[in-house]
């Protein structure tokens, strides 16, 4: 995996040598040879540097599709310029190592809100122009200095039917109480969300939970540890239900509705006390694209993009004005829909922003 | 120590081994004495290795049987034979010193540690290789290795002592050499040894008697002078030694070179006579091929302080020997 | 001049530009992983103080260990086991078994990772079939946990075990085990008394080779594992990737590099390392 975004980099850096005229015809194909990487393949890679486009870079899979059919054709169709990927998953780290490296090959990366905070004061990361994205298109608090929130993603948990029969888990006190719902339960590996439901479960108010009290989140994991799997993707906790290796599960509710049509509803979704996450576009610092990118943002928080991305992806309009609109069939399983927005909580990206580090390490540290 | 005055003795009766399809010993039947040294020589694919191993008891026999001093071993195990075995190559155990070697036969019987320490300082001395004994066999010379792999197989006193061909890494003049401290500890230990050579001038100069080998069958066995002096068989007469055949009378004779002599002066005994065709020189004796007038060629082997005056290429020549000289062998 | 000409081999002007760009793309990373040790967030140790301060590392590294050694007990006991058979069958076997051996070496860890979950998962096909015979009640934990770790990462080394073993048992001398068997010593004391011994530099190699591959384990556990089981690859790689402690990641990472160095200096301490890396027996 690295190895090969290591070869892409080598190669893309050849690429643009060759182009300049600081790399001969023969090298840079020798280069191409020895990595066993076809001439076009990176010629293409290349291209994503010139400024006829924007570079989005994803987690691949279908939201490569989605982004591209929610937001590029409208943003090609208003400003002429094309959409481009790189699907190797924009990690805190891998920001950070491309700014560091000046070799900047994307222009907005789909990130997490905070990762806003954790890497914009650092530098590395473009402030955005709220002269051309709007704040007004998302929801309070959610459009901060380096990151806009253009969808909602939610933690909530799935239930075993057949498990609990009658009588089903309602809320995070239900899901640690192992006791009245006995059983495997998984969580997330990453601290997020884990932490805020452990403290919704211990009785802290959902508006009331930051900054967190860390010893006290934690205590109420380790309470359950041994009831509890954790998973690092959301593959896994997918199969973690479908394989029954748990009857509950803390999970994304766009995959929670996944494993409702795979399990033919035995597993049901709770979006009770669901923590709604703001997933954020970020522009890395001296993306190719330049200022550009901006109009893309902006396309992405216009409604048409905020539905298609709902249909598409399962993940949640954050621009109001989109609420209302949320179809019927997408209700119980939109976080931002009538049916559910009274129900949910909100993650404090400047909390996480500042503290998730600290936080993920101490989590992974009472979990293993 | 078993007493080895009483045993050593091996009886083979009519033993066979196949490999698939193929014969590589064919009905061997043979007695060894006690305390005897026994070679069996033949050219490679005889079946002298495979009736070795199958005394060895590291193949088993197809056919027959074989006993030691009367009560059959065919179903002893290898390790159960109590029969020393000096390897071609030597296997000696690399990773061990000389003085573990030697001792590993008696440390595997578990016996005592100074017991172990006194038999092998008395190996050490009988092969005269007390100053090497905390080496390992790669700081050893090809000889010294050699020495030490026949000592490590009689360290137990093993009844037999099995020999397969343990020269053949050697250069001819250590081999020499080495021959003469074999014979010398064959005679100290009173060990039966087994010998397997392909290589006739060992065979003579070693064993008391030799067992020639052809084919996976016995050709014929017998002191080495009664092989020499009398070979049964043309493959006989020329494995061992060289041999003229000169047909007479409708039966095939074999003439040793040295048991010609050379003449000029054509006197009545003649019993063939030719020209010379050539003179190879030897050293201690020199090689004369003649081309006798009844068509045969005839080696003479002579000395070469005789017939200085007479011997030149194309010179007529009468050849002359004493009719004992001449034996009649079994194969026409 | 002169006298450096006198001592360096003429091929080495010939190997030199390549030698220096291996070094350099060798060390220098390494340099780069010490030197952030160092100066990452601070300059100063204050990375590797933490070792002291923190009982989570030290459990961390505590837990690596451990499954490294236990795996690499495994693996090479059970390869030395098919090593010797592999040696010691007809061609024709051995031959299969060797292309079994290859062939796994080319299925993704991924693949192998999840179908310990499909065969031996909560409702696996073992534990399905044991219940079904009614030999259990309750489904047996072989996954996502320590033993599910160690499972998965003893499948995976098996084949690395196997090859260098396999490597030094085809350069023994059979006849030497034959003269064990004609001195006296039976099966078990042949075994013990020469052909270990013999084999014990392909052991040393298999087990080196071993343990330092599954030091930088990553998936197997990640998965196997249910997330309670960290090791120390996949705590620099959080460290890297998700929390931007690239002091840590680097402390840790130079951590691991001096325990192999001193490992391999320990081994060297014993035995000659040429004779481990393919040098001859004896």
């Amino acid at each position: 995996m690295q190895d090969k975004q290591f070869m892409k980099e080598m190669l893309t850096e050849g690429a643009h040598a060759y182009k300049e005229g600081r790399m001969d015809r023969r090298s840079f194909l020798a280069l191409c040879g020895a990595s066993g990487v076809a001439l076009s393949s990176v010629m293409a890679g290349d291209a994503e540097a010139a400024a006829d486009h924007v570079v989005m870079w994803n987690w691949g899979g279908q939201s490569e599709e989605c982004h591209g059919s929610a937001i590029g054709d409208a943003f090609t169709a208003s400003t002429g310029k094309g959409l481009k990927f790189d699907t190797s998953g924009p990690l805190e780290g891998k920001i950070k190592e491309m700014v560091d490296s000046g070799n900047v090959t994307a222009d907005v990366a789909d990130a997490d809100l905070f990762n806003a905070v954790s890497l914009g004061p650092t530098g590395h990361l473009e402030p955005i122009d709220y002269s051309v994205v709007s704040k007004d298109k998302t929801l309070p608090g959610y459009a901060l200095e380096y990151g806009v929130s253009v969808i909602l993603y939610g933690y909530a948990f799935v239930y075993d039917t057949e498990a609990y029969g009658d009588n089903p888990p309602q809320s995070w006190a239900d899901f640690f109480d192992t006791a009245k719902f006995p059983g495997m339960r998984s969580l997330y590996k990453w601290a997020n969300g884990s932490l805020e439901a452990a403290l919704m479960a211990d009785g802290v108010a959902g508006d009331a939970l930051y900054p967190l009290d860390m010893d006290r989140a934690l205590a109420k994991i380790k309470s359950i540890k041994d009831d509890s799997l954790y998973w690092g993707s959301g593959s896994e906790a997918h199969s973690m239900c479908v394989n029954g290796e748990v009857t509950m599960g803390m999970i994304w509710q766009n995959r929670g509705r996944n494993i409702e049509n795979d399990t033919d509803g035995r597993f049901k979704l709770v979006n009770n006390q669901a923590m709604a996450m703001p997933g954020a576009y970020i522009v890395p610092k001296g993306n190719p694209a330049g200022a550009a990118v901006m109009q893309f943002i902006a396309t992405a928080q216009e409604v048409p993009a905020q539905l298609a991305l709902l249909d598409c992806l399962g993940m949640t309009p954050s621009n109001p004005a989109a609420f209302g609109e949320i179809p019927e069939d997408q209700q119980d399983y939109a976080i931002t829909s009538a049916k559910n927005i009274d129900k949910i909580v909100y993650n404090d990206p400047e909390w996480w922003g500042k503290n998730g580090g600290d936080a993920v390490n101490a989590f992974l540290e009472a979990i293993s | 120590m078993p007493d080895l005055a009483n045993t050593g003795s091996l009886q083979i009766r009519d033993v066979s081994k196949m490999f698939g399809t193929f014969q590589a010993v064919d009905g061997v039947t043979l007695d060894i004495e006690k305390g005897e040294f026994l070679t069996l020589l033949g050219p490679s694919g005889s079946g002298k290795t495979t009736l070795l191993m199958m005394i060895a008891g590291f193949l088993d026999i197809t056919n027959g049987d074989i006993a030691l001093d009367g009560s059959s071993i065919t179903d002893v195990p290898a390790e159960k034979r109590n029969f020393g075995m000096v390897f071609q190559g030597y296997a000696l155990f690399p990773h061990m010193s000389v003085r573990d070697n030697i001792g590993y036969a008696l440390s595997v019987r578990k016996r005592p540690a100074p017991e172990i320490k006194a038999r092998v300082d008395e190996m050490l001395d009988l092969v005269q290789l007390q100053e090497f004994a905390d080496r390992k066999p790669t700081q050893l010379s090809g000889g010294q290795q050699q020495r030490v792999a026949l000592a490590r197989a009689l360290c137990f006193a093993p009844p037999v002592l099995l020999l397969d061909e343990p020269l053949g890494a050697l250069d001819k003049k250590l081999r020499v050499e080495v021959q003469e401290q074999l014979k010398d500890i064959h005679r100290r230990v009173g060990t039966t040894f087994i010998y397997v050579t392909h290589d006739q001038e060992e065979a003579l100069s070693m064993s008391d008697r030799i067992v020639i080998m052809r084919d996976g069958a016995i050709e014929q066995v017998g002191t080495p002078k009664e092989l020499y002096e009398r070979p049964a068989t043309k493959f006989a007469a020329s494995f061992l030694g060289k041999s003229n055949f000169i047909r007479q009378g409708g039966k095939t004779f074999a003439l040793r070179p040295e048991k010609i002599d050379l003449r000029t002066d054509h006197g009545g005994d003649a019993r063939a006579s030719g020209s010379i065709r050539s003179i190879t020189y030897f050293g201690s004796m020199q090689r004369i091929i003649v081309d006798t007038e009844q068509g045969d060629e005839i080696e003479v082997d002579i000395d070469v302080w005789r017939n200085q005056e007479i011997l030149s290429e194309g010179a007529a020549v009468d050849l002359l020997w004493q009719d004992a000289a001449a034996v009649e062998l079994k194969d026409n | 001049m002169h006298a450096l000409r006198k001592h360096l081999h003429p091929g080495w002007l010939i190997i030199a530009p390549l030698l220096v760009l291996v070094l350099a793309l060798y060390l220098g990373p390494i340099l780069n992983i010490l030197w952030l040790s160092i100066t990452d967030p601070e300059p100063g140790f204050g990375n590797y103080a933490k070792l002291g301060e923190s009982d989570a590392l030290v459990r961390i590294i505590w837990t690596t260990v451990r499954i490294c050694i236990i795996t690499t007990i495994f693996s090479v006991t059970l390869g030395y086991s098919i090593a010797y058979a592999m040696v010691h069958c007809h061609q024709r076997q051995k031959n299969y078994m060797l292309t079994l051996l290859l062939v796994s070496f080319w299925i993704s860890i991924l693949v192998r990772t999840f179908s310990w979950l499909m065969l031996l998962g909560r409702k696996g096909l073992v534990n399905v079939a044991l219940e079904d015979i009614g030999l259990i009640v309750e489904p047996i934990a072989f996954m996502r946990n320590e033993l599910g770790v160690l499972i998965g990462m003893i499948h995976y080394m098996i084949p690395y075990a196997v090859l260098p073993l396999l490597v030094s048992m085809q350069a023994i001398d059979h006849r030497v085990m034959d003269a064990s068997r004609n001195l006296g010593a039976t099966g078990s004391q042949t075994f013990w008394r020469i052909y270990l011994p013999l084999t014990t530099p392909g052991l040393v190699a298999s087990t080196l080779l071993v343990f330092i591959l599954s030091l930088g384990f990553y998936v197997t556990p990640a998965v196997l594992g249910g997330g309670k089981v960290l090791m120390v690859a996949e705590y620099i790689s959080v460290q890297l990737l998700v929390t931007l402690k690239w002091g840590t990641a680097a402390m840790l990472a130079a951590l691991m590099l001096f325990g192999v160095l001193a490992m391999l200096w320990i081994m060297s301490r014993f035995m000659k390392l040429s004779t481990v890396f393919g040098g001859a027996a004896r």
